[in-house]
């Protein structure tokens, strides 16, 4: 394991914006430190040879790039999660007659494709639309394509499971090669689309968004920002559902929302 | 809240394990006397659906606060705080604890390296960092970490571990490490922790 440290970590974010533009100044330090020393680790370089390597620009940095920002991601992480977005989130959406759902920082569409599969069982899926978006194409093209290995999805089917889902997951996927490939129903509610949470601004208004891990890759004054930008994107009385470990509190925003369950955040805009 | 003075003098102890080691850490938080000079972090490896809450099972043990911290939560002096199933628990040298859940290391999640490295560059001084018994290598490099920026390191005696591996790693790769062994393990630890 290559290790790096902070001072060089700020020399690497001032190249790269230099080189390709990406800005990595409102990035949470701590992780990524950590990601850029597995970068160094699996790309067997050290620092020095890493501001070499992406004076090269192009393809390097971008996947440099890739590689310090790319989400991990399961289908119904945390299933207790799932399991009350169904009982209580979807009971109070089920009068609406169309639903827009925005999954901010999709990765490879895991959290899209599960809330597909809830909604379909909940019959309501036909009048929602998911808006997945991420601000990497590459994780983007993987989501559309909806095809996992079977390793995985193996994870899944528990955590499907043990979230109430109805069936049994495999409803819901062709095995190919090895692989498991999403129906291709299920994409037809989702819109996967390039979008940037930290630079792009509102496209739309939501009944729900669910932001789970994303923002804890944020520094403070940036995580301030874009919780103001999923305020912006809520329609009143809208969720928004954060990630386990994460809280409202240091977001400047704790009064425009009310706690629908403290252990797995979620939040209904009251204000 | 804490003062800039209270800050200012901020240090950490760390405490890695993983199978065999849960005793030892109920033996640890039994000798914490309220109030702690230090912070107290525990990483102990669970699996992603464990419901144990750490500070619910420890809570007859210590009258000393103890949590799984929240994301962006500050560190303070006499506390206790116990890493979350499936995230690794970062140290920032903002004086904050930031969550992380990129890949595993050495199939675990939390994983004590990425707490004690994240320690070992924060510029938060650690006055001890502890390993103990486990069965695979994770805490090695973040001992090894400690122990090169000159911080003391102990490390359980593989022969008197439950699960020799993760120490026995851990010395493999360093040997900066004090041996906790035998008689002296918990009174080295009380002397550690007044």
């Amino acid at each position: 394991m290559v290790l790096m440290e902070y001072s060089e970590l700020e020399i690497l974010i001032v190249r790269i914006r230099e080189i390709s533009g990406f800005d990595f100044s409102g990035y949470a330090r701590p992780s990524l430190l950590r990601r850029a020393s597995r970068y160094l680790t699996t790309h067997k370089m050290d620092f020095p040879q890493l501001l070499v390597h992406i004076e090269q620009g192009g393809n390097v940095v971008y996947g440099l790039i890739q590689e310090l920002t790319v989400n991990y991601s399961e289908m119904f992480r945390d299933a207790d999660f799932f399991m009350k977005v169904k009982t209580e989130v979807f009971t109070y959406l089920e009068s609406y007659p169309t639903l827009r759902f925005w999954v901010a920082g999709c990765a490879t569409g895991e959290e899209a494709y599960s809330l597909a599969i809830f909604l379909k069982e909940a019959g309501f899926l036909n009048r929602s639309l998911i808006y997945a978006t991420d601000l990497s194409n590459k994780a983007l093209t993987a989501a559309r394509e909806g095809i996992f290995t079977l390793g995985n999805v193996r994870t899944f089917s528990e955590n499907y499971l043990a979230a109430g889902g109805k069936h049994s997951l495999s409803d819901y996927y062709h095995v190919a090669y090895n692989k498991a490939a999403m129906l291709p129903e299920l994409r037809r509610n989702i819109v996967f689309s390039m979008h940037d949470l930290t630079g792009d601004g509102v496209f739309n208004e939501f009944q729900f968004i669910s932001c789970r891990n994303v923002m804890i890759y944020f520094t403070l004054e940036l995580r301030q920002k874009v919780f103001r930008l999923l305020y912006d994107s809520l329609s009143m009385l809208g969720f928004l559902c954060l990630g386990k470990r994460e809280t409202l509190r240091y977001s400047g925003l704790e009064d425009n929302f009310k706690v629908i369950d403290t252990t797995l955040n979620i939040y209904q805009k009251i204000k | 809240m804490s003062t800039a003075k209270d800050n200012d003098s901020l240090r950490l102890v760390l405490v890695g394990g993983s199978s065999g080691s849960f005793a030892i850490f109920e033996e640890i938080i039994r000798l914490v006397r309220n109030p702690l000079s230090v912070a107290l972090i525990f990483v102990l490896h669970r699996g992603k659906s464990s419901t144990a809450v750490l500070p619910e099972i420890f809570k007859n043990k210590t009258n000393v606060a103890m949590s799984e911290p929240y994301h962006l939560d500050p560190i303070e002096a006499n506390s206790i705080y116990f890493a979350y199933p499936d995230y690794h628990l970062l140290i920032g040298s903002d004086r904050r604890f930031y969550y992380d859940c990129t890949d595993k290391d050495f199939f675990s999640r939390p994983s004590i390296d990425a707490t004690f490295i994240s320690a070992a560059v924060s510029g938060i001084p650690v006055k001890a960092a502890m390993l103990f018994s486990g069965s695979s290598a994770d805490g090695a490099l973040g001992m090894k970490t400690l122990a090169e920026k000159g911080f003391p390191t102990y490390v359980q005696n593989p022969a008197e571990a439950e699960s020799p591996r993760m120490p026995e790693q851990a010395l493999l790769a360093c040997e900066k490490h004090q041996v906790l062994a035998g008689g002296n393990l918990f009174s080295i630890i009380n002397d550690i922790l007044q």
